[in-house]
């Protein structure tokens, strides 16, 4: 029964943006993974959602700002369970250009669980399909 | 003997679980056409079954701040609201409707149940997206209710003057007239009223260039903001039956003519007329169209579908002769 769940719940995954003090040059290339019709995230049955209580998988970008954190923290817990987190960018990764910035106290994986990383400045759409298409088979297995 | 036919009416056949997976059909044929408009794969056509079948099985959160009550209840509300709904409207050759006299304002009534439900949950939520978006949804029903309830005196008007008497409202006195003179869209005289309420097909539903409610850019979903798990699945389907009750609404009013006696050519046909409604008057607009202001929409409802109704209501009326 729970592998038969799986089967179908695979194919609808709704994802949420969260930029965390990003450039916004992840944002942009997230808006266009899904919203352009070159790369279609829709066939993965994927979705873009307006509020965080009907996402599934959440894209964060952004190098976690110390003004944003408690924001980000409070939007991510918004998120109803089973959820998956992926990190768009170097910057939640490592802060990348930002790094040891005083403006920022930690990595994304320091308060919140990353399922996967898409490294890049900016990651290329493709990187980002790859990256939703592996949280998939994580947030799969949660079910 | 009554309460089974009416429950099996509401609950099987039309309404309940024929009128949810013809909803769902309908609903992955607009996605895909949608996404084939813009020239992408697209998701299966399944996708709303899977879409539901995913909300089921996620965690429903419940924010501090709402009205638990109405805040569970709200959903059930459209919902029913719509099954009962479709269960009012013949389907030509298969079945013949409820009630007798009078349903047509009864439809109308439980068409803006789903607004209601939305609005009541919105406002039980205690966010202040959704109670933005409650008060657009408000605004919005009070620019759509008066073209719909002016098409649906103009075709009750149509059918009574034809009949010697002065309006008729009953669904299946409208669909016998049609069956016995021919549809009503073969009327010059009635085109108007048809273009009109296409045109408040997607008002009514909340679909693009009007979904000002849910703005999901500005907005965050507005009512539906604080919903998910089973909350969410209920106002997703109730949005899809709603698609189904309007278009299956339009057949019935305009061009509810059967093929041949046989029930399943017959069903067949009235999903093909259901089908073609939904992309004329949905998919095609909303591939095409950007999002209206309110102000906006609300002007376009008072001034361009209520003046093509008033056109067809003129001519009825000036076209009338005493049967002698």
């Amino acid at each position: 029964m729970s592998e038969f769940i799986q089967n179908i719940v695979k194919k609808s995954p709704w994802i949420y943006r969260i930029n965390a003090g990003s450039c916004n040059g992840c944002d942009v290339e997230m808006a266009t993974t899904a919203l352009i019709p070159r790369y279609d995230v829709e066939r993965l049955g994927c979705k873009y959602c307006g509020s965080p209580k009907h996402a599934d998988i959440v894209l964060i970008s952004g190098p976690i700002t110390a003004v944003v954190k408690d924001k980000m923290l409070r939007v991510y817990n918004e998120i109803p369970n089973p959820k998956v987190v992926v990190a768009v960018g170097i910057c939640p990764i490592s802060g990348g250009v930002f790094r040891e910035s005083y403006s920022i106290d930690n990595q994304l994986d320091a308060y919140i669980p990353v399922d996967v990383n898409v490294p890049g400045c900016p990651p290329r759409p493709q990187a980002i399909i790859d990256g939703i298409a592996k949280a998939i088979e994580i947030w799969k297995s949660k079910f | 003997m009554d309460i089974l036919k009416l429950l099996v009416n509401i609950l099987l056949f039309p309404g309940g679980l024929f009128a949810i997976l013809l909803a769902l059909f309908l609903l992955g044929i607009d996605r895909k056409l949608y996404a084939r408009l813009q020239r992408r794969v697209g998701p299966p056509i399944h996708q709303p079954l899977l879409d539901l079948i995913k909300l089921t099985q996620k965690e429903t959160l419940i924010p501090r701040t709402a009205n638990m009550t109405a805040f569970r209840l709200a959903p059930l509300l459209g919902f029913a609201g719509m099954l009962a709904a479709f269960a009012l409207i013949p389907i030509t050759g298969i079945y013949s409707g409820l009630y007798q006299s009078g349903d047509l304002l009864v439809l109308l009534y439980l068409l803006s149940t789903p607004a209601l439900a939305l609005m009541i949950g919105a406002s039980a939520s205690g966010s202040p997206y959704s109670s933005v978006g409650a008060s657009r949804e408000m605004t919005m029903v009070l620019a759509y209710e008066v073209p719909l309830l002016i098409v649906f005196l103009t075709v009750g008007m149509r059918v009574g003057l034809a009949g010697g008497k002065f309006a008729v409202l009953s669904m299946s006195g409208i669909v016998n007239y049609q069956l016995q003179n021919g549809s009503l869209l073969l009327d010059l005289r009635m085109l108007p009223a048809f273009l009109a309420f296409l045109c408040c097909i997607p008002g009514t539903l909340g679909v693009v260039p009007f979904d000002i409610p849910e703005a999901e850019t500005e907005l965050a979903e507005g009512p539906l903001l604080e919903y998910s798990g089973s909350g969410l699945a209920m106002f997703k389907m109730t949005g899809g039956l709603k698609m189904l009750v309007l278009s299956a609404l339009a057949v019935a009013l305009f061009f509810p003519t059967g093929i041949g006696s046989f029930w399943l050519v017959n069903l067949l046909w009235f999903i093909v007329k259901c089908l073609i409604i939904c992309v004329f008057s949905i998919t095609l607009v909303r591939a095409t169209r950007a999002r209206m202001r309110l102000d906006q929409a609300y002007k376009f409802f008072l001034i361009y579908p209520t003046s093509l109704t008033l056109i067809s209501l003129v001519l009825i009326l000036l076209t009338f002769r005493m049967p002698s």
